[in-house]
């Protein structure tokens, strides 16, 4: 966020309702095709993967050796796997474990790297040297490198997962952060609203961070495609979600084995892993189009 | 006053380095129940099988008997002389083991990013000079697929086409085997994402500096269109993209892990997947801190060349 914008960010509290301006503002943001495109295909996603137990014809741990490996039917528009579960049921299912532990990872993250950024960048001196030199290690180590390693030492439970995979993004948020409130803190009203005796803890979180939210926004919306790919990639090497539970990456995997002869096991999951990342990705794009103009952007 | 940027930067790297070795110690310490029992590749209900002197025994070679800080000490002496314990496994050297890998490795991210910057400066350079028409459209349309297709199922699509249909490239294996056929199909999987991003970069760097009053007063000289893009647009745009390659180089060790094992290419990755399925804490230490290292030391490069070519900036 730029000052000038923070500082019209700041003033507009005396423009209408909030509400008004967020409808306004939602508006505005859809009317771009492309914008309306990706938050249509990402809300499809996400109602797909909550209505999973409505729409999905079979229960995804429903086996049926007589109709194993069968290509894609009518009664199976899919195809089935090694032991005969519907490979259609097993992906809308597999869009839940995928977006839920993408949606708890990008939380956690979010909610530890603003706080710990925040604190950093408004402290300033020592503990701010000190945090961003452990965020820089943090950094310094591939992401998928440092999710494997923390989940062979602590195991593939749903738990340690979204954990390894928040860390780096807790080092993300954080530096985002950072450089945001580096920004606001220098403006006018901070000082002033220092001269009037307001406390630290108020001043940032109450005057400080919601002046940063913008650029916390685009970095949550642009890593959801690339938290989402971790997770599969987790699942792919077999440190992800155990089977029977349905993961994306678990079922690219045992498609791999027989990808010759039943080809649909794999491109069904790895489709819809592939519109997945491609909507959050346009979505992200278009968030910070709107957010954060001075972005590279795609499209 | 380069010289003392340089000795800034190299220092500043420093404590990176430090908290990457740091950071895989901590790793060993957080593995649940006795890291005697994990050392000896058993997990937590494997212990009632071993004696009670075995497991003294392990703990005493492992220095795990001796405080924190002294393990901590000798990890980090002996990590600077280049020595990072004993795969338990098959009792080799964890360095001797990632020797043997990280050139095969190298080679692929290399090939990949040298693939990668190619297409990707050329894709964002054609797509910015036909700014606003349809080629621009189709361009970044093939940029926001590259971003968005998982490498490894793109692998799978790939081996499925031309390893098994066209029988064009082998499957699997390493180049040692099939020579540099078997560099194909991994580098197209791993080299779209990258592509793609450094596309996108060119593109913007390119549209930025083909905006500049100078780019206008060599037309009006009478250059020709080439010359100008060639000699006065892409040398000023390349600055910003160069650093997006080294990020890309970065983060292709990441990327690599799966399609090594998907190819069964003896690289890095595969060296860490193995660890992890025999409970090989020691390799998965290993990697961590060379990856961590390469990491720090490719960010550091970069941002020397980075000054080199666009003096103007400095830390």
């Amino acid at each position: 966020m730029t000052i000038s914008s923070a500082v019209a960010g700041h003033g507009q509290s005396t423009s209408p309702s909030l509400r008004s301006r967020f409808a306004k503002n939602f508006a505005r943001f859809l009317s771009s095709p492309l914008n309306c495109f990706s938050l249509g295909l990402t809300t499809l996603l996400f109602l797909l993967a909550l209505l999973a137990p409505i729409i999905a014809p079979y229960p995804y741990e429903q086996i049926n050796p007589a109709n194993s490996l069968s290509p894609p039917t009518w009664e199976h528009i899919m195809g089935t796997d090694q032991v005969g579960r519907d490979i259609f049921s097993r992906v809308l299912y597999g869009a839940r474990i995928s977006l839920s532990m993408a949606v708890m990872t990008i939380i956690v993250g979010l909610a530890s790297g603003v706080f710990v950024g925040a604190v950093s960048g408004y402290l300033g001196g020592v503990a701010d040297e000190v945090i961003m030199r452990v965020v820089e290690v943090f950094m310094s180590i591939p992401g998928i490198i440092l999710a494997l390693a923390l989940v062979a030492v602590l195991g593939p439970s749903p738990l340690f997962i979204v954990l390894a995979l928040s860390i780096r993004r807790i080092t993300q948020f954080a530096r985002v952060t950072r450089g945001a409130v580096l920004g606001v803190k220098a403006l006018d009203y901070v000082a002033a609203c220092r001269v009037i005796g307001m406390s630290n803890v108020r001043i940032l979180f109450f005057h400080v961070l919601p002046n940063c939210i913008g650029p916390i926004i685009v970095l949550a919306t642009v890593l959801m495609g690339n938290v989402i790919l971790l997770e599969s990639t987790l699942s792919f090497l077999g440190l992800g979600i155990q089977e029977p539970t349905p993961s994306w990456g678990t079922m690219i995997a045992a498609g791999n084995e027989l990808l010759t002869f039943a080809p649909w096991l794999s491109l069904f999951p790895g489709g819809f892993l592939f519109l997945t990342m491609l909507a959050f990705n346009l979505l992200g794009d278009g968030v910070r189009d709107y957010l954060d103009p001075r972005g590279a952007s795609v499209i | 006053m380069f010289f003392k940027f340089v000795i800034r930067r190299v220092l500043f790297s420093i404590p990176t380095i430090v908290g990457i070795v740091t950071l895989a110690f901590l790793l060993g310490k957080l593995i649940p129940g006795d890291p005697a029992v994990a050392a000896l590749g058993l997990d937590l209900d494997g212990a009632s099988t071993v004696s009670q002197e075995e497991l003294e025994r392990v703990r005493t070679e492992l220095g795990l008997d001796r405080p924190v800080i002294v393990q901590y000490m000798s990890w980090f002496g002996d990590a600077l002389q280049g020595d990072l314990g004993r795969s338990s496994v098959n009792r080799e050297s964890v360095t001797a083991l990632i020797l043997r890998a990280f050139p095969n490795t190298m080679f692929l991210l290399l090939t990949t990013i040298s693939t990668a910057a190619l297409i990707g400066i050329s894709l964002g350079v054609f797509s910015a000079l036909h700014r606003g028409k349809s080629a621009d459209l189709v361009a970044r349309l093939v940029t926001i697929v590259g971003v968005s297709t998982p490498p490894f199922w793109l692998a799978l699509v790939l081996i499925l086409v031309f390893a098994f249909n066209l029988n064009l490239f082998p499957m699997n294996g390493s180049v040692a085997e099939h020579g540099w056929t078997a560099l194909v199909l991994p580098t197209a999987s791993i080299a779209l994402q990258p592509a793609a991003l450094i596309a996108r970069m060119s593109r913007s760097s390119m549209l930025e500096v083909l905006s500049q009053d100078m780019i206008r007063t060599a037309a009006a000289k009478g250059l020709g269109r080439w010359t100008i893009i060639l000699r006065h647009g892409l040398p000023n745009a390349l600055s910003p993209v160069i650093t997006v390659i080294g990020f890309q180089f970065a983060n292709l060790m990441g990327g690599a892990v799966a399609i090594e094992v998907l190819f069964g290419m003896p690289g890095l990755g595969s060296l860490l997947i193995n660890a992890i399925f025999e409970n090989d804490l020691k390799v998965i230490q290993g990697v961590v801190v060379i990856v961590g290292i390469t990491f720090a030391l490719t960010n550091l490069a970069v941002d020397l060349l980075y000054s080199v070519i666009d003096p103007r900036i400095k830390l």
